[in-house]
């Protein structure tokens, strides 16, 4: 059987006559491997080792990772610097977060800070600014500020964190965030006609600084190359921003700032006057003022004569143009770290006689820093009505009001015209029937008659005012 | 013969191959930018792979308390050095503080000069033997910083204090000190004490002696020990704890915007009252004074001075520059800084 020979040749020996009755899948026939064999085989052993260890370094050596998987397992962990395995060391190098023009290709992390009080209302909008920008997110670190809040801020805060933070899409997720409470304890009430009245500024914009100055100090890392500091309250503001301002390389950088207005105001408005460059005016106003005396822009009662970046802004000039400012507004201020890390900080004191981010521009101009702002790149700030216009917008609302009762009353009137009209009409139609009934009793009689025709004009006629009318009303409501 | 040659190299050839090619996989398949967004800051990353965003963290600074007994309330203190130079003596006696050390967090920045690199490779040994070392030595935590700017001279004891090189010199060293600074500065920071590299001896209780006054600032008198003909003396080394004098408000007044007035020069009499000069001995170690000009060879202030913006000005700063400066800056904040002329810090003897 051709079948069971091959079988056989196969390796089922095993079934043949041997030493022991077991089971063995050895070959049919032995051969003692000879000794160069054996050699062999240690050669090829040996040069596997060498060659795998050869590779090994030069993995280790383009793939600095590894490192860190490979050396502890293999009991090399000395070769590493300290922070990796004592945790409570920690190395950092301040040559490497100067900050670059293209810095997220660098990686450059972005400290953003966010001082907030009673910002609950703005919050929504906010998030929807942060879920926008295109910075890679982790790279940016937020830091949040509420201070003396009486709304509902904070737990809407962090409700929006976390959900941002567990959103689905790992891109939106954003670095270390911390949020930050602490009060100063500040008496000036935040709406609007107190925020802007020229005799709290003084104090408010030093509470102000303070509150900055603390969110910076206890947030800002040796890793950060960057931070921007952003106010809620911005309503439009390009995704790209980040790295808009970033692309400028300059140590700070301020965009313009502008604000939409409703038509019955002119539509728009500059709104940060704090950006500005200095005046020989303002200089010598300076150095009559008292120590403490702060200069704040945009009032009748310190006429500076600045060139304000605000005013400047040509809505189709080149969104690159520069322009060197020594008072900065806090709007949306991109910075090096390097700047805060120098000292530069938001003077919660009388600064050359600024305070907050207008001595934050002096104190930087001071420490030989770039300070820059851009006339034709343009953000938006909310537009809150002041009181003055809150009364104007009622006014306009009662107007508006008694415009529309007065329509309604004229539309009333029309109607009524109108079933004036037509009830004389009703009268004729019963008339007409009656006389209709009447001819036809007569035509009947005198067998046909050229009465008709009479009637039919009189209906039309009587339909004639009404589109008239009607197109009287639609003229009217357009006026 | 040949058959048999093909058949040894063949292996080798084939794991070499084989190698090369996994090799090219791997370098092709490694993303130059990584696709999963890395976490956190370099420092803190977790190699573990799995990536979880941060999660928001609070701290509620309105809780944080600054008080004459920081012990019993477990407040924390950033102990920061500018470090030039290493000398046993000063980490000796830092090790040797007593103020519990898990209360401690330390902060170094070194700048990068030969001196500095030196420094650092003694520091990062000494670091490293306290953090390995007993559980109640260990700090809780140590900052490296490499300064990023150059600093301008020779740190000679000679060079060091040319009147012509102070400005300069001083404004580097603010600017190391506010790196330092707020770098380090954390939310639960309570107390900041500076203590220079150079300061070789002072009580084991110097942290919780100087919080106990319960002040923004305070600084206590530093002295230098010496030997004259085999006698040992003290004799006063840190000029810069003063108050103010009439003679040096009218130098100010009539300097430009840009000069400094310094302590300690002929060339420049101020006519201050120093703190150095105020020291009575056997007296108590506890009696205040205020002053106008702080040292900061050894100092303590409270974080929330810090926090609110005073900073070492790197510029001059109403005609003061650095640690003067601050003083002045803490001031215009609203904190009072005092001295205590009668405890005693030593500055190492070159």
């Amino acid at each position: 059987m051709p079948r069971h020979s091959h079988a056989y040749s196969n390796g089922h020996a095993s079934y043949g006559p041997g030493p022991s009755n077991t089971f063995s899948i050895s070959p049919h026939r032995f051969q003692p491997r000879t000794q160069p064999a054996l050699r062999w085989r240690r050669q090829i052993i040996i040069k596997i080792c060498l060659m795998a260890g050869i590779s090994a370094v030069i993995l280790l050596l383009i793939f600095p990772s590894f490192r860190l998987i490979l050396l502890p397992s293999i009991g090399m962990s000395s070769f590493l610097s300290d922070d990796s395995h004592i945790p409570t060391i920690r190395h950092y190098d301040l040559s490497n977060v100067q900050g670059s023009a293209r810095g997220w290709e660098k990686e450059e992390r972005i400290l953003m800070c966010v001082p907030l009080r009673d910002a609950e209302p703005h919050l929504p909008m906010f998030f929807s600014h942060m879920r926008n920008f295109t910075y890679p997110h982790h790279l940016i670190d937020l830091a949040f500020l509420v201070s003396d809040s009486k709304d509902n801020t904070l737990p809407l805060l962090v409700d929006y964190l976390e959900k941002l933070q567990a959103d689905p899409d790992p891109h939106q997720h954003f670095g270390e965030i911390s949020v930050i409470e602490k009060d100063f304890g500040q008496k000036v009430q935040q709406d609007v006609e107190n925020r802007h009245g020229f005799a709290a500024q003084a104090s408010r914009r030093k509470t102000m600084a303070q509150a900055r100055n603390w969110l910076l100090s206890a947030t800002l890392r040796p890793y950060h190359s960057w931070v921007y500091w952003r106010d809620a309250d911005v309503e439009t503001a390009p995704p790209t921003i980040l790295e808009d301002l970033m692309r400028h390389n300059k140590d700070i950088i301020v965009p313009n700032v502008w604000r939409p207005l409703p038509d019955w105001l002119g539509g728009e408005q500059p709104y940060d006057l704090n950006s500005w460059q200095e005046s020989e005016t303002a200089l010598a106003l300076a150095d009559t003022l008292d120590e403490d005396a702060v200069i704040v822009e945009g009032y009748a009662e310190y006429a500076t004569w600045r060139p304000h970046l605000a005013y400047l802004r040509d809505p189709y000039g080149d969104p690159d143009v520069e322009m060197d400012i020594d008072g900065v507004g806090g709007v949306s201020i991109l910075a090096k770290a390097k700047v805060f890390r120098a000292g530069v900080h938001f003077p919660a004191f009388s600064f050359e006689k600024h305070a907050e981010t207008e001595g934050f521009g002096k104190m930087a101009k001071r420490m030989k820093f770039s300070v820059v702002g851009l006339p034709h790149y343009t953000i938006w700030h909310l537009y809150e009505p002041s009181a003055d216009d809150l009364k104007h917008m009622e006014r306009m609302e009662e107007e508006r009001l008694a415009k529309e009762a007065a329509e309604k009353e004229e539309a009333e009137k029309k109607k009524k015209m109108q079933e004036s009209w037509s009830s004389p009409r009703d009268q004729w139609e019963q008339d007409k029937k009656a006389i209709d009934a009447a001819l036809k009793e007569k035509e009947e009689k005198l067998g046909g008659g050229e009465e008709g025709p009479h009637v039919h004009v009189g209906d039309d006629e009587a339909a004639a005012p009404k589109v008239g009318l009607k197109a009287g009303g639609g003229g009217n409501s357009d006026a | 013969m040949a058959a048999r040659a093909l058949r040894r190299s063949n292996p080798i050839t084939l794991l070499l191959g084989l190698l090369l090619f996994l090799g090219f996989l791997i370098f092709m398949i490694t993303p130059s930018s990584p696709s999963v967004p890395r976490v956190g800051s370099k420092s803190r990353k977790s190699y573990s792979g799995s990536y979880d965003a941060p999660p928001v963290v609070h701290y509620y600074l309105n809780n944080l308390t600054t008080s004459s007994e920081p012990i019993k309330n477990r407040e924390k203190v950033l102990l920061l050095t500018p470090l030039a130079r290493f000398y046993d003596e000063y980490w000796a006696n830092l090790v040797k503080l007593n103020y519990p050390h898990d209360l401690i967090e330390l902060g170094f920045i070194v700048p990068k000069t030969r001196e500095g690199n030196a420094a650092l490779v003694k520091l990062e040994e000494a670091v490293r033997k306290v953090q390995t070392g007993k559980k109640k030595d260990r700090f809780s935590g140590v900052t490296i910083i490499r300064q990023d700017f150059d600093t301008p001279v020779a740190q000679s004891e000679k060079d060091r204090h040319a009147l012509a090189a102070q400005k300069a010199r001083r404004a580097a060293m603010s600017r190391a000190r506010n790196s330092l600074l707020y770098t380090t500065l954390g939310t639960d920071t309570a107390w900041v004490m500076w203590l220079d590299a150079d300061i070789v001896e002072t009580p084991p209780t110097l942290i919780q002696d100087l919080a106990k006054h319960d002040r923004a600032v305070i600084v206590p008198n530093c002295f230098q020990r010496y030997a004259e003909n085999g006698v040992k003396k003290v004799r006063p080394y840190d000029f810069n704890s003063w108050h103010e004098s009439n003679d040096a408000l009218d130098m100010a007044a009539k300097m430009g915007r840009d000069e400094i007035i310094l302590e300690g020069y002929k060339e420049m009499a101020t006519w201050r009252s120093l703190m150095a000069y105020e020291r009575q001995e056997g007296q108590s170690i506890h009696t205040e004074t205020t002053l106008d000009g702080v040292g900061g060879t050894a100092l303590l202030v409270k974080a929330e001075v810090h926090r609110d913006g005073a900073m070492f000005p790197p510029f001059a700063f109403y005609n003061l520059i650095e640690t003067e400066g601050f003083a002045k800056m803490a001031k215009r904040l609203g904190h009072q800084p005092y001295g205590l002329p009668n405890y005693l810090v030593y500055h190492y003897n070159e």
